[in-house]
């Protein structure tokens, strides 16, 4: 898709157009920034509101695991997102600077377990973006994490798209 | 530092209940509002509180780990919690994480206390 936007480029992945690259300090909080540039980045792609809204909640929840558990809080360390589009899917990819290795599968989080002390209140953070995009990936290597989050663009027509350009504010 | 960015205000509905409306955002740092709402509300008698999300903005994982808190607390304490005023995205958060089957979901406040009655 060529939006005409003189920001769009191509990507070093074949066929992937570059929407948006951003950095942002690793502060608690700046999931709500990242959210934000996320949605200007995909505002040509008119992703219905349910769809935005679950790509939203992913973004809020990886870019605080990259914050918190990539960074540990390091506000010197930037978090790097990449939001990417290719045919009839778009992808954001949240880099951090975490160094811990291969990164362990998570524990799936169950209410019932939680509700009776077996498991800790919290930690829905991985499952709820598992739950919110239609595909993942998770790369680490010596230096970095990077999670990659894919939607798939249904109805994307070029006339949708024009259409949208105007109802979408 | 961030911090919370969240409003909650107690209202009594009847003898045995009260409303929790909570607006601005559900995140770890609404931790302190949120059970001070919820204290305020049991403490003038409540014996059910509708947690009213009309004027939320924004939810995290942190949030929903809070609120399986707080009905822990309110479950050992025998109180009946509800929740009214979610949007479709959090309707459809509270079912994939059975949140809904802990705290029963209703369209409005009204509802809610029918049910309670």
């Amino acid at each position: 898709m060529d939006t005409g936007d003189p920001s769009t480029q191509q990507d070093g992945q074949k066929g992937w157009q570059t929407l948006a690259v951003f950095s942002l300090p690793s502060l608690a909080g700046n999931e709500r920034q990242a959210m934000v540039l996320v949605e200007q980045a995909v505002d040509p792609l008119c992703l219905p509101v349910e769809k935005l809204d679950r790509l939203k909640t992913a973004v809020a929840e990886a870019t605080m695991n990259a914050i918190e558990h990539g960074n540990r809080h390091q506000a010197d360390l930037p978090v790097t997102i990449c939001v990417l589009t290719e045919g009839n899917r778009m992808s954001v990819e949240i880099t951090d600077y975490g160094t811990c290795g291969p990164i362990p599968a998570p524990e799936t989080p169950d209410v019932e377990a939680k509700l009776d002390g077996r498991q800790t209140s919290r930690g829905w953070g991985f499952f709820l973006i598992e739950k919110m995009v239609d595909a993942l990936e998770i790369h680490g290597d010596e230096a970095h994490h990077t999670i990659k989050l894919y939607l798939y663009l249904e109805g994307r027509a070029d006339q949708d798209l024009a259409d949208c350009s105007g109802s979408h504010e | 530092m961030a911090h919370e960015n969240v409003v909650m205000a107690v209202r009594k509905v009847d003898d045995k209940t009260a409303a929790v409306d909570i607006r601005g955002e559900l995140t770890a740092f609404a931790e302190d509002e949120l059970m001070s709402a919820y204290h305020q509300a049991v403490g003038d008698g409540a014996q059910a509180v509708v947690l009213n999300f009309s004027e939320l903005d924004y939810m995290t994982s942190s949030g929903i780990g809070l609120l399986v808190t707080l009905f822990i607390r309110a479950n050992r304490e025998g109180t009946q919690l509800y929740a009214v005023g979610l949007n479709p995205h959090y309707q459809r958060i509270f079912a994939l994480t059975r949140l809904n089957e802990t705290i029963r979901v209703f369209e409005t406040e009204e509802e809610a206390v029918r049910v309670r009655e």
